[in-house]
């Protein structure tokens, strides 16, 4: 076999992006939190986000 | 090939022995002590050259080693040295004549450690111009004119089919098609023409028996084979094999994609400005049935040179698993000197992974700068959206192997050309400057 190296990189390649697909792997990365206390519907103003967007104040900062 | 059949003979010049092995077919020998070259087919020994070297090489092959090369036997028989003066520069190299009997003679030739198995061909290849080049066809394959240079004996020893001399000039053109290599030798009397091919040093050390290591070849020769022009080309083949594997997977993919909107909310209002806590609300619930797959969210805000802000967490109402995310929407737009210029977009794509199947709902808390009191906006959840980006990773990822192989094999090429008449720095490009 020529490339053996290439070949088995680019097969293993493939077998992962059909897992990928499989699965629904996608590149985004959001933060998974387990055991959310039910009262967020009731209160939905009180829950605090577990990521980091905020910056001092507590609101989003942006500006053009 | 049986024991060596060896006439001793004495120097004229100088007494010491002198053994002729290739016999009658010797038109020259050189005494290895003196360095006299002798008329072989005159009785008396006849000086024909006395020693003119200005300097004595000493032959990586002793003369008088028998060795096996590509399954036949050879004795080195006679060893000269010649060189090229290019750019005020002399470059020298080894010619060893090798015999056999039978087979009759061929040669070994050495320059920076790279070696050719050479033999010298019964008819003139066809010449001719291609590109605005001299090129030369032998048996269908093409030589590309590589360079033309004066050659000159410096040193020879041994004995030789041939009058040598030292001080011999001739005009020598080499056409290359690695890893073979056609030279044309010219003089007054005789035009030769002779087939190359790269052999690799260690393949000469062995076939000889040669103590140690041969020395590194410096540089890239005329006609060094490139593994790496053909392991490039079949590369890039086995590339398109994996471009097609992909290519049919995403098809696979987007026929098979469910797309499924499992959720949407239009028209929501809420005033910009406002604290994002004040305004967050929570969805009905929603269904995700089936396996688990991503899950897209797609926000679209009607924001006008300003952003909103949209911090989501989906909730599995079951589990208690939350997934938090943000999402920003802004868009620009205006005019200068340059005319009319957009930054943004009002829409955006979250592209959740591996949500499993449950009852969901989202928890929103949007906030935004616009210049209007109020903001449209719309929310649409789907679930098994075929995304391109993996596809895209993996076909760069697939693509920098032959890449890197393709550059090395370019490179290769370069420094083999940089040597050439050829040369951007030299050779004949240089009549060009001046």
């Amino acid at each position: 076999m020529k490339h053996p190296i290439y070949t088995t990189f680019g097969a293993l390649l493939v077998v992962l992006l059909v897992v990928a697909e499989v699965r629904g792997w996608t590149p985004m990365r959001p933060t998974e939190v387990k055991n959310i206390p039910r009262s967020i519907r009731d209160n939905p103003g009180a829950y605090r986000p577990h990521y980091r967007t905020f910056f001092g104040s507590g609101h989003y900062m942006r500006g053009k | 090939m049986s024991a060596p059949a060896v006439a001793s003979l004495t120097c004229p010049q100088c007494g010491s022995a002198i053994e002729l092995r290739t016999l009658d077919q010797a038109l020259s020998v050189v005494c290895a002590s003196c360095g006299s070259i002798l008329d072989a087919r005159d009785p008396n020994l006849h000086v024909l050259q006395e020693f003119k070297a200005r300097q004595k090489f000493t032959p990586q092959i002793p003369l008088g080693t028998r060795g096996t090369l590509k399954g036949e036997k050879w004795e080195v028989v006679g060893y000269q040295v010649r060189g090229a003066t290019i750019d005020g520069a002399t470059y020298y190299w080894e010619e060893y004549l090798l015999f056999n009997p039978y087979k009759g003679f061929r040669y070994l030739t050495q320059y920076d450690g790279h070696w050719n198995d050479v033999q010298v061909l019964k008819a003139a290849p066809d010449e001719t111009m291609s590109g605005g080049r001299p090129v030369v066809t032998l048996h269908g394959e093409t030589f590309k004119h590589f360079q033309t240079a004066t050659a000159e004996t410096y040193f020879v020893l041994g004995e030789f089919p041939w009058q040598v001399r030292v001080g011999d000039r001739a005009t020598a053109s080499d056409f290359v098609a690695p890893p073979r290599m056609l030279s044309k030798e010219k003089t007054d009397e005789e035009t030769t023409w002779s087939l190359g091919t790269y052999t690799p040093a260690a393949q000469i050390w062995s076939a000889f028996g040669l103590p140690g290591e041969p020395p590194h070849a410096r540089g890239v020769y005329a006609n060094q084979p490139d593994e790496f022009v053909s392991r490039a080309g079949s590369m890039a083949k086995r590339y398109l094999l994996f471009v097609a594997v992909i290519a049919a997977i995403v098809f696979i993919r987007l026929v098979t994609a469910s797309r499924e909107t499992v959720f949407a909310t239009n028209a929501q209002f809420f005033r910009p400005g406002a604290p994002a806590d004040s305004l967050a609300f929570v969805t009905p619930s929603f269904t995700l049935r089936g396996r688990t797959t991503d899950l897209e969210v797609t926000t679209e805000a009607q924001v006008d040179n300003g952003w909103a802000y949209f911090e989501y967490a989906l909730v599995n109402e079951q589990t208690g698993t939350t997934y938090e995310f943000g999402r920003e929407v802004s868009y620009y737009y205006g005019r200068d000197e340059d005319g009319n210029w957009s930054e943004g977009s009002r829409r955006d794509h979250a592209l959740l992974p591996s949500v499993p199947a449950g009852q969901y709902f989202l928890r929103v808390a949007p906030e935004a700068q616009v210049p209007t009191p109020f903001l449209e906006y719309r929310i649409v959840v789907r679930r098994d959206v075929p995304t391109y980006t993996p596809y895209l990773i993996a076909l760069a990822l697939l693509a920098l192997p032959p890449i890197l192989v393709g550059l090395r094999a370019w490179g290769m090429e370069s420094a083999r050309w940089k040597e050439s008449d050829y040369s951007s720095s030299g050779g004949d490009d240089d009549d060009d400057d001046e």
